[in-house]
């Protein structure tokens, strides 16, 4: 799935709707809003794992786009520029709450340190999946993505969630290519250790 | 040269090509490992993407209201400070200053009693010389007007030394 799927489909191109806000139209904005809320939205609830809190942030996020809408020069899409806002508003949250408390990832962590058996072998003692409702499975991963530093949280969802391309993430990350692929395979590795049990008895 | 997470990443999501793909799994200590290390990160996405849930936000119609509404109130407060600073434009400043002043002078000419003028017109020390530049602390320098002899005298005081010729006799 790409970034400008969404906005090619739409009656009014996202640039044109762009330019009418840089001349300050409010409804050309309320536009793009309707258009990408509940993208945004989703985006950040499974980053923050509360509903109110990630009503507030994107609302947060969409008010600093209207903002600085006006040095925004076309040369992302538009949505990419309002991920990246949507993602600094929230990975600056997540960091000021320490959601990842004691489970933070050290990205240092070599591929000695892992079991490279872990993923193979199923864990018979716990709960087989016909036994496991879809509710506990999901839970299992929110605890999982909890675990994660912000920045692991955000590329592994931009990438199994949404579908990103590697550069359409480091683009709303801000950062090369490299470390979104890096950040992406520890990110994996990290769920992969927490789930293999889950996902093993499926 | 891209590093060993970097490659293995594009190779578990297919974005090698087919001569990066076979150098990179010539590299491997064991493939097989690294298969299963594979087919479990799939398994992954796949289960994040069929449990995690994408969920519709609520009350969506008042959250793009409360937008604009923000939008509004940040746009009307700088209107606001605008609107009232054009009222004072440079020439009503300058009409402004000008009334106060003839209002003070009729408030003056009307509320001050005539022998107070004339008594303060007839004060001899007008002037207290300020920014003397001096070393001595002791030195003092004032002016003083006579209208009896129309004459402004500068008097200093405190000096240790005075030529002959300014001394007042």
């Amino acid at each position: 799935m790409s970034l400008n799927a969404e906005s090619v489909a739409a009656p009014v191109e996202d640039s044109e709707l762009v330019a009418q806000c840089q001349h300050g139209d409010t409804l050309a904005f309320n536009e793009l809003v309707t258009r990408y809320r509940n993208k945004v939205y989703a985006m950040i609830y499974n980053m923050v794992r509360n509903e109110q809190d990630a009503w507030d942030l994107a609302q947060d996020g969409f008010l600093k786009a209207w903002k600085s809408i006006g040095k925004f020069r076309g040369q992302s899409s538009f949505y990419t520029w309002l991920y990246r806002i949507m993602m600094n508003v929230t990975i600056d949250w997540v960091r000021k709450k320490r959601i990842q408390g004691e489970g933070e990832f050290d990205e240092t962590l070599g591929l000695k340190g892992i079991d490279p058996g872990a993923v193979a072998v199923a864990k018979t003692e716990l709960l087989p999946h016909r036994k496991m409702e879809a509710a506990e499975i999901r839970a299992r991963i929110d605890q999982a993505i909890e675990k994660l530093t912000p920045e692991h949280r955000a590329v592994i969802l931009m990438r199994e969630m949404d579908g990103l391309e590697y550069q359409e993430i480091a683009d709303a990350m801000g950062c090369s290519i490299g470390t979104v692929m890096s950040r992406l395979f520890y990110a994996r590795k990290k769920m992969q250790g927490l789930l293999s049990d889950v996902y093993e008895n499926i | 040269m891209k590093t060993f997470e970097e490659n293995f990443t594009a190779w578990v999501d297919g974005t090698l090509n087919s001569q990066e793909r076979a150098k990179f799994e010539a590299s491997l200590v064991s493939l097989q490992e690294a298969e299963a290390e594979k087919t479990a990160a799939q398994r992954l996405g796949s289960l994040i993407r069929e449990h995690v849930p994408a969920p519709e936000m609520s009350n969506a119609d008042f959250f793009n209201h409360q937008i604009l509404r923000q939008i509004e109130e940040r746009h009307s407060a700088p209107e606001q400070a605008k609107a009232g600073g054009i009222f004072w434009t440079l020439p009503r400043m300058a009409w402004a200053g000008a009334f106060c002043l003839a209002m003070a002078g009729a408030i003056y000419g009307v509320a001050v009693p005539k022998t107070v003028r004339q008594a303060a017109a007839g004060q001899e020390y007008v002037a207290k010389i300020l920014n003397a530049e001096t070393d001595d602390p002791a030195i003092s320098a004032t002016a003083y007007h006579d209208d009896d002899e129309n004459v402004t005298v500068l008097w200093l005081g405190g000096l240790d030394y005075i030529p002959e010729d300014r001394l007042l006799r």
